[in-house]
């Protein structure tokens, strides 16, 4: 499969048969079937192959063009966020601040309906809302894997006592209730950063919402793959890489970490959508992003109290987290599928 | 004439009436198409012409029949919270309060007329009570054939027992006006009796007297015109001294009503049944129909309403005291024709205000801008809509004694608020943008008020900056004086409809401190002084337009604050209930003349 092996090998043996311009690496012009091709190349072919998961991507990067691209859509649409249309115009909402309009009051002005009580376009209020709530959710992913790829590997291959304290520490934090500690330690951010006279600004809302998600939230991503490099470290090509002389850099990120993108892809994947839900959770809570701006977790918690009277009003957010957090896992899976085709489901 | 102590208690049921509002009325109403009119309230029973003090007459029992009421049955009662106390001593909650008119008698008594009109009658007294001495002497004359549910004879020992142990450190958590009021503010007349009756000693006559078995005399220290309304709280009446077990009294209280306690699993349920040694002969209030009521705690608004919606077995006897139709389903409930004569819709003397922080929002006209932008309408929309309250327009509650439909402020014309009038003054004052740090409980329903708010202090030209408090430390945090906030929703429930219960607490400068009601920090001398000679007038029918025209005065002059919403109670029974009505002083259902179909 590598192509300098292979090389060396035929410039050893001089004496081959087969004509010197037949290996040259790119293969020639001539001839596609002895294509080398990289473990991503593979992998990248065996995934267009299945279809769930190329159906899972389109779903997954729709929905993240969504979030890229709402003022965009808001602007097409010609409403925004958080205009309380309902409120403004009468004959929209009836005294109870419930839509008139049948179906949550949807519209060819509102197509989502609007919301009820505050009278707010709910396609807008949705499409702003997964952008908050993505937007936070993939950076406390990211930050997520990246520490816990370097904490887990580290601890992994480094084993002994730097293992032992890694390990130990991540008892501690992984001890801590995440939400509690959430409620619990906002305050002080805000206290420390906010004077008692002016608004909290979203954006430390949001810094603070990540800082936390992502302090407690990367400690399984280490866990396993401590566990994993562990059991690799052993393997033959690690001790062949250690005997030639590489340094441990190289080990970790040319032996080690192509063996780990399976566990460290299934466990991104699926920790995205938990992070959405996780973030969801804490707006329901009231110390997440409070209104008002828009936030899907926050859609939920609405449309839980207005079920009995707008059924409508939760299907929205409630179909789109479903579709996302399905297209997502799907996705997981095809792509671990991909990377390891000897997993057979 | 009503110190913090008690008053941070009522305030505490405010609290919870106005936490029970928050918790539930995250929605209300809803669906495709509300028609709203038949559900209005009847709004002519809280008009102040129905608050009167009765007779002698009105109060000699029994009770007038209720038409077609049939003897036997029982009732079911769900409640949401559990009732933390059955000592009428302690009793402060509305749904407790409700409760205990089922198994215990006061000297005085709101007789609550089929029409919604409630008087103050003599309940163990022939009457209302008379005063001398300038109204600081009241006589009681207690009515023949009264007693306990054991057969034994109820006299002016036990109600002096009954009052005489309020004293007591552990009762702590009622009210407190007649203590207060015969030996001294706060909780410095627990030092005239320091344990009660408990050891043998009592109060002095020149200060209690029983000059015989039926004579109950209380010596004030000041006048005080509505000793009929305070001596109608649960916890003056009688106990009998061989009967209280002190702190255990809590969990058995011994019965002077229609009904007795059989059963009390704290945190779980209450059973009544009847006392057979009650006579409806002298209870002018009370009937006897249902052999029982059971009481079950821990029903949620959803769950409750959905049950006595369907009416299943049990369920089609089911009432409540207090809990309200769930605002979510309030639009199933009104739709379904066949609730039209199982429930209503009546106004609370609860009152939301925004109180104006006037330590920091010194400029007259800025509070008068504020005045003018607040959106009372949308403020009351994301609190449940108008099954939930009504707009208010002045500080005084349609069910206070007195109360005139003043508008200064256009409040009924302008829902969202009156952005011109606001921008103008503003501009007037020359503080447009002007920055105002505006405070919320950190709750749904608040959040979204707060939205509203924001949305109108902005147009008429108010930066605000918006403040989430937490839910647990919220009330604490609004009454430091030195609060670093401009203005915060706080709320008021009167203990009975007279306003001396509403304005002094509110507005006197003289009570500012940390955790009084004075959210706005008023205190301008000449509304001390007059809040002083109001008070000292003898005839509360007389000082009720005065209080309206000083609360009126304060709203246009001061302006401390403005009132959002009046709240109300949306009440929904079972079918196979009769005899169901609205107990407008504590704003919930009345119990006394319920029977079973």
């Amino acid at each position: 499969m590598t192509s300098p092996s292979q090389a060396a090998a035929a410039g050893a043996g001089g004496s081959s048969p087969l004509d010197p311009l037949n290996i040259t690496p790119d293969g020639g012009g001539d001839s596609g079937k002895l294509v080398g091709r990289s473990p991503g190349q593979l992998m990248w072919r065996r995934f267009k192959r299945d279809r769930t998961g190329v159906i899972s991507a389109f779903i997954v990067l729709f929905f993240l063009l969504v979030a890229v691209a709402a003022p965009l859509i808001s602007k097409l649409y010609g409403k925004d966020p958080t205009t309380t249309y309902g409120l403004d115009r009468p004959g929209l909402l009836n005294e109870f601040g419930y839509p008139i309009r049948p179906n949550g009051g949807i519209s060819g002005d509102f197509w989502f309906g609007i919301e009820p009580t505050l009278g707010r376009d709910v396609f807008t209020q949705l499409v702003y809302g997964i952008r908050t709530s993505l937007l936070i959710a993939a950076i406390a992913t990211l930050l997520c894997v990246a520490t816990g790829v370097l904490i887990g590997v580290t601890a992994g291959y480094i084993g002994g006592r730097t293992d032992y304290f890694l390990g130990r520490f991540i008892d501690l934090l992984l001890a801590f209730p995440s939400q509690l500690s959430f409620v619990a330690f906002t305050p002080v951010v805000y206290s420390l950063f906010v004077s008692p006279e002016k608004e909290t600004p979203t954006y430390l809302r949001v810094m603070t919402l990540i800082l936390v998600l992502w302090l407690l939230g990367w400690m399984g991503m280490a866990r396993l793959l401590r566990g994993q490099v562990l059991s690799l470290r052993e393997r033959e090509f690690v001790e062949a890489a250690k005997v030639t002389g590489a340094s441990p850099w190289r080990i970790i990120t040319k032996e080690l970490l192509p063996n780990l993108w399976t566990p460290i892809l299934v466990q991104t994947t699926l920790m995205l959508p938990t992070m959405v839900t996780v973030e969801a959770g804490l707006s329901f809570l009231g110390v997440g992003i409070v209104e008002p701006t828009p936030d899907w977790g926050r859609m939920f918690k609405a449309g839980a109290d207005y079920y009995e009277s707008d059924l409508t009003y939760i299907f929205f957010p409630g179909i789109a987290m479903i579709i996302f957090v399905v297209a997502f896992n799907l996705l997981g899976d095809s792509v671990r599928d991909a990377f390891d085709p000897k997993t057979n489901r | 004439m009503t110190s913090s102590h008690q008053n941070r208690a009522r305030l505490a049921a405010v609290a919870l009436a106005a936490g029970a509002l928050v918790l539930t009325a995250c929605s209300g109403g809803g669906g495709g198409g509300g028609d709203g009119k038949e559900s209005g309230p009847a709004t002519d029973k809280n008009k102040s012409s129905n608050f009167t003090i009765g007779t002698e007459a009105d109060s000699k029992g029994p009770a007038p029949a209720v038409p077609g009421a049939k003897k036997g049955g029982a009732v079911t009662v769900l409640q949401r919270d559990a009732f933390n106390h059955l000592d009428p001593g302690q009793i402060y909650y509305s749904d407790m309060l409700t409760a205990q008119m089922l198994y215990n008698r006061s000297l005085t008594a709101y007789k609550v007329e089929p029409s919604g009109k409630a008087k103050v009658v003599g309940d163990l007294a022939t009457g209302p009570g008379t005063a001398s001495d300038g109204g600081k002497t009241w006589t009681f004359k207690l009515k023949d054939g009264l007693k306990f549910q054991d057969g034994s004879p109820i006299t002016s020992k036990d109600v002096r027992w009954g009052i005489e142990r309020l004293y007591a450190d552990f009762e702590t958590d009622g009210p407190m006006y007649i203590p207060q009021w015969l030996s001294g503010d706060g909780t410095s007349f627990r030092k005239a009796l320091p344990d009660g009756p408990y050891k043998g000693d009592h109060l002095p006559a020149s200060v209690l007297d029983t000059p015989d078995d039926k004579t109950v005399i209380l010596h004030f220290r000041k006048p005080h015109a509505d000793t009929p309304f305070a001596t109608a709280m649960p916890n003056i009446g009688a106990v009998k001294a061989a009967k209280d077990t002190q702190r255990k009294y809590d969990n058995a209280p011994f019965s002077s009503g229609p009904y007795q306690v059989a059963d009390f699993k704290v945190g779980k349920s209450l059973t009544l049944v009847k006392n057979p040694n009650w006579d409806p002969a002298t209870d002018p209030i009370r009937h006897q129909y249902a052999d029982r009521f059971d009481v079950s705690f821990g029903h949620q608004l959803q769950d409750q309403t959905r049950r006595i919606l369907a009416q299943q077995g049990a369920d089609k006897n089911a009432m409540s005291f207090s809990n309200a139709v769930d605002p979510g389903m309030t639009q199933n409930v009104l739709n379904d024709a066949g609730t039209k004569a199982r429930r209503f819709v009546e106004i609370q003397p609860y009152v939301d205000y925004i109180s104006f922080n006037m330590t920091r929002l010194k400029d007259v006209k800025v509070r008068k801008a504020l005045a003018y932008a607040m959106p009372n309408g949308q403020i009351l929309q994301q609190n449940g809509g108008t099954t939930a309250g009504t707009i208010a327009t002045n500080y005084l509650s349609p069910a206070m004694d007195g109360y005139q439909a003043t508008d200064p402020y256009g409040k009924k014309a302008h829902p969202a608020g009156d952005t011109e009038k606001a921008q103008a003054l503003l501009k007037e004052a020359g503080k447009i943008g002007q920055e105002i740090v505006y405070a919320y409980r950190n709750t749904d329903v608040e959040q979204k008020v707060a939205v509203v708010v924001t949305q109108a202090l902005q147009k008429a030209g108010f930066t605000v900056q918006k403040k989430e408090v937490d839910a647990n430390t919220w009330r604490t945090a609004i009454s430091q004086v030195d609060n670093k906030f401009d203005i915060y929703r706080t709320s008021w429930g009167a203990d009975w409809p007279v306003p001396s219960t509403v304005v002094p607490p509110l507005f006197d400068g003289r009570q500012i401190a940390d955790g009084s009601q004075n959210y706005g920090h008023l205190d301008n001398p000449k509304v001390n002084s007059e809040i002083d000679r109001i008070n000292a007038i003898t005839d509360i029918k007389q000082a009720a337009p005065q209080w309206m025209k000083l609360a009126d005065k304060i709203l246009t002059e001061d302006v401390p604050g403005i009132p959002t919403f009046y709240n109300r109670q949306f009440s929904l029974w079972g079918s196979g209930l009769g005899g169901i009505k609205y107990q407008p002083v504590y704003g919930t259902v009345d119990p006394t003349s319920v029977y079973v179909k």
